[in-house]
């Protein structure tokens, strides 16, 4: 059976997680680990075929994470989420040969769908084919209108070239991207190559037909060749590893910079810090109907008379909140009969989705309806970052 | 068989299944469904629109007054006060405590939430100290909203709960209401030595 492990410092989100992939449909065995730090250590006893890690960790981040893993152990595959999305978290991730990088909230269906082609692709052949250009390659990517991430490295250059359905979308090299980038990956001379399969495309940079950008890389690579700045007819003794592992590992692109970069976390300070300082209880409870398949989020008196509300049209929030107090009731009841301590958050979940219950300050809760496929953990997040703030400005 | 000592199981049946509310979801749970059951109740009762405040009060006299139809006749004691002589919960009450010596457990603590502030006893002016068992629950909101529908001179009435008495004969006060309809305490305290309920109508 294949290995998953799930590395992430918020144990909601691993809860969520374990929970949604133990499915049948991926028959995996799910391992976690609460740090950069565990999870090296796990990896040191157990292989494992694919990690599911977030960015932002104490730490060691999951992009120095990525970049341990792609040296210690190449085979492994790496997905990379983060709740706090930027492009160049996904620049970086892809670069250093993450296979996916996932916004939270996530559909937990198409995790489910991404993980069984990564775990398909494991199972394939493996190989080396020598002596093939680069160029070559390129073209066998667009005939097979393949979706994948060639990553290419020399002793001093590294690259990577996106492929969304045969048509080349995207390249990074040294800073560069778009066609530049492309073309200077194409006049690079020898190294080695790695396939990174299903890799997410990122945003097209590139809207040069393929053929057209091959035939400028072909007159460049001539140019340079003519005036001795690049030997182009030495790119002919490519290493190619078909599978998403190769035998020689890359080393990670822009791999002297294994901190994210600094833009990144300022942005996801910014972001954090506009959530908190958000005062207006209907931007609040947005916060929980703009996760994917939550449908209404209603603040409601621990009588059951509804304080506010943001559903979608139709839904009757008045009734909502009626019958819910009676749920949370009888669950704070119970728990009180079992000397359990204090509600924190309940969760029933029916065929069509779960209803979540949790106590917003002392006199009110708050209920969160969804569908059966939200991302449980990323409710029980916001819940947890969000209530103090809901009673702050209900003054509940 | 003392008439007394006759259980009134349609009673006792309410009061016991107030206490299972209480235990199965909380007290605050069961406060809302009897507030919200009072409301419902409240809502099928008849617009009406008096000619004048005396009309209005010739209307409880005579019984046909909406409120009075919930509660029995009440008396005016001036100034917009009117002081309740029976709870409509009183015979439920003695009939049980005969039977059963005491109320159910719980009780207690179902009157505390009543009289807590929330946005539904603020709403409707009720609780707030006033409540002294938890039929007030029923009887308070039930009130406030059946005034809703009455109107004198074309104008709109709305309800200040000020005060109630236990059937032990305790007093409770509204200090909130009090202070916002500018009644006395001392006003309320002398119209409840003489009534079990008190409440001042003002007319919008």
């Amino acid at each position: 059976m294949k290995k998953i492990l799930i590395v992430d410092d918020e144990e909601d989100m691993i809860w969520s997680l374990q929970k949604n992939l133990n499915h049948e449909s991926l028959k995996v065995d799910i391992i976690t680990a609460s740090s950069g730090e565990e999870a090296l250590k796990i990896l040191a006893a157990n292989p494992v075929d694919l990690i599911i890690t977030d960015i932002k960790m104490p730490g060691i981040s999951g992009l120095e994470l990525l970049v341990e893993v792609k040296n210690r152990y190449p085979k492994t595959g790496v997905i990379v989420m983060t709740a706090y999305p930027s492009p160049e978290y996904k620049n970086e991730a892809l670069a250093k040969g993450g296979l996916h990088y996932i916004e939270k909230p996530f559909d937990i269906n198409e995790l489910r769908k991404i993980i069984k082609r990564v775990l398909k692709e494991t199972s394939l052949f493996k190989g080396t084919v020598a002596g093939v250009e680069l160029s070559d390659i390129i073209q066998l990517n667009c005939l097979s209108k393949t979706t994948t991430a060639l990553a290419v490295n020399t002793a001093d250059h590294e690259g990577i070239i996106y492929f969304d359905k045969g048509d080349i979308v995207h390249a990074a090299c040294n800073g560069r991207v778009g066609e530049e980038a492309f073309y200077t990956i194409l006049c690079f001379e020898g190294g080695t190559l790695e396939t990174r399969k299903h890799a997410n495309p990122p945003p097209r940079t590139i809207n040069q037909h393929s053929e057209a950008l091959l035939m400028e890389g072909a007159r460049r690579m001539d140019e340079a060749k003519a005036g001795g700045a690049l030997t182009a007819g030495e790119v002919d003794s490519w290493d190619f590893d078909g599978a998403i592992t190769p035998e020689k590992p890359l080393t990670s692109i822009n791999s002297e910079k294994t901190e994210p970069s600094t833009a990144s976390p300022k942005e996801a300070q910014m972001v954090s810090t506009k959530e908190e300082q958000m005062g207006n209880l209907q931007e609040l409870l947005t916060e929980f109907t703009n996760i994917p398949g939550v449908n209404t989020a209603c603040l409601v008196g621990r009588d059951g008379f509804l304080l506010d509300s943001v559903t979608i049209a139709g839904t009757d929030a008045e009734t909502i909140g009626a019958i819910a107090s009676s749920g949370f009731g009888a669950s704070e009841s119970m728990g009180n009969q079992l000397g359990k301590g204090m509600l924190t958050m309940t969760m029933i979940e029916y065929e069509n989705g779960p209803v979540m219950l949790a106590p917003v300050g002392g006199e009110a809760f708050l209920v969160i309806v969804a569908d059966k496929n939200s991302n449980l953990g990323m409710i029980r997040l916001k819940i947890k970052k969000h209530a103090g703030d809901i009673a702050t400005t209900a003054s509940i | 068989m003392e008439e007394g000592k006759i259980l009134d199981i349609a009673h006792i049946s309410f009061l016991d299944m107030i206490k299972v509310m209480i235990s199965s979801s909380g007290a605050a749970n069961a406060k809302g469904t009897l507030i919200r059951n009072a409301l419902t109740t409240a809502g099928k009762m008849q617009e009406v629109d008096y000619g004048s405040f005396d009309e209005f009060v010739a209307s409880i006299d005579n019984a046909s007054n909406p409120i009075t139809q919930i509660e029995g006749k009440a008396t005016h004691n001036g100034d917009f006060v009117f002081g309740l002589a029976k709870c409509p919960f009183g015979p439920s009450i003695k009939n049980y405590t005969q039977i059963f010596e005491k109320l159910p457990e719980g009780y207690a603590d179902f009157t505390t939430e009543f009289n807590k502030t929330s946005m539904i006893t603020d709403k409707y002016r009720i609780g707030e100290g006033a409540g002294v068992s938890p039929f007030c629950a029923v009887h308070q909101p039930m009130r406030s909203a059946v005034a809703e529908k009455i109107k004198i001179g074309g104008k709109k009435i709305q309800i200040f709960q000020l005060g109630c008495k236990s059937g032990a004969g305790k007093k409770g006060f509204a200090d909130k209401w009090l202070e916002a309809s500018g009644i006395t305490k001392e006003v309320v305290d002398k119209v409840l030595d003489n009534n079990m309920c008190c409440y001042y109508i003002q007319i919008m």
